[in-house]
């Protein structure tokens, strides 16, 4: 498979919340290195993720999966996941999922920050 | 647009292309079907959601053809072909692999999903975006999965949380 060009943003909220920016996509090409990055960051402190969908055209089931597999990691921990500044492409998914019920959605990064 | 990718435009309704390469397939069809919902001629009350919702059931067949199809000494073939009727999206994907047991799969995936599943969940994801789903073998080399989506569903998915 080719190598994907797809990478992911980071930034520093504070010691305990990074943003994740995802980019085009997170699928099946790139959710190994989406589920490495967050592995990175929890062994460095961080336990609260704001991920960033404004730029997101495709989330897939393996996307999602990895997402879940971030969350199973930080809930213990009272880490949260949340989705911030959603495009249509991916409300999709979470409406098909219903995953609203797990993730909270904000509509900007920065409401997002503030909740947190 | 890749050199690759052709789409023929003649009939905003509907789009036809056959992909050849598996490294680029899913940027290409993504690529081509957004192209061709925003050309397609909607009617007033049609949920642009629908496109999407189409668009993620053929991102996950693709995407499953891409990572698990056998396709032996062959070059892969994968053909796409969409069409819009009234506030429904007709899908059907061709391809020249050795094909797979569609039933018996979704099967063993709804009953061996766990909790906040990593894998397993893009045919379910597939079948709950989509009504009149059909997949079969066409030919001694070709199956073909067809299925449409329409614009007043409310589709979901039951996974365990």
């Amino acid at each position: 498979m080719a190598e994907t060009t797809m990478s992911f943003g980071i930034k520093q909220h504070n010691d305990e919340t990074v943003i994740i920016e995802i980019g085009k996509a997170l699928d099946f090409r790139n959710a190994a290195d989406f589920k490495a990055l967050c592995q990175q960051e929890v062994e460095e402190g961080a336990r609260h993720f704001i991920l960033d969908f404004s730029e997101t055209g495709v989330l897939d089931s393996t996307g999602l999966g990895s997402i879940f597999s971030l969350y199973r990691q930080v809930s213990p921990m009272k880490g949260q996941v949340v989705f911030a500044s959603v495009a249509r492409p991916v409300q999709v998914v979470v409406q098909l999922t219903r995953t609203y019920k797990v993730f909270r959605q904000f509509p900007t990064v920065e409401s997002a920050c503030e909740a947190l | 647009m890749p050199p690759h990718v052709l789409p023929s435009f003649g009939l905003m309704h509907s789009v036809t292309h056959r992909f050849n390469d598996l490294d680029t397939v899913i940027d290409s069809l993504h690529e081509l079907f957004d192209e061709w919902s925003v050309s397609a001629e909607t009617g007033p009350d049609f949920d642009e959601t629908t496109f999407d919702r189409a668009k993620l059931a053929i991102h996950e067949w693709v995407a499953n053809l891409v990572q698990h199809a056998d396709f032996g000494a062959e070059t892969p073939r994968v053909g796409l072909t969409a069409r819009l009727e009234e506030n429904t999206v007709f899908c059907c994907i061709e391809d020249n692999s050795s094909g797979f047991d569609f039933e018996g799969q979704i099967a063993l995936r709804e009953h061996a999903l766990q909790a906040f599943p990593e894998r397993g969940m893009g045919l379910l994801m597939l079948r709950a975006c989509s009504e009149s789903l059909t997949y079969e073998q066409v030919s001694g080399s070709v199956n073909r999965l067809c299925f449409t989506v329409a614009a007043d569903q409310d589709p979901w998915l039951n996974i365990p949380f």
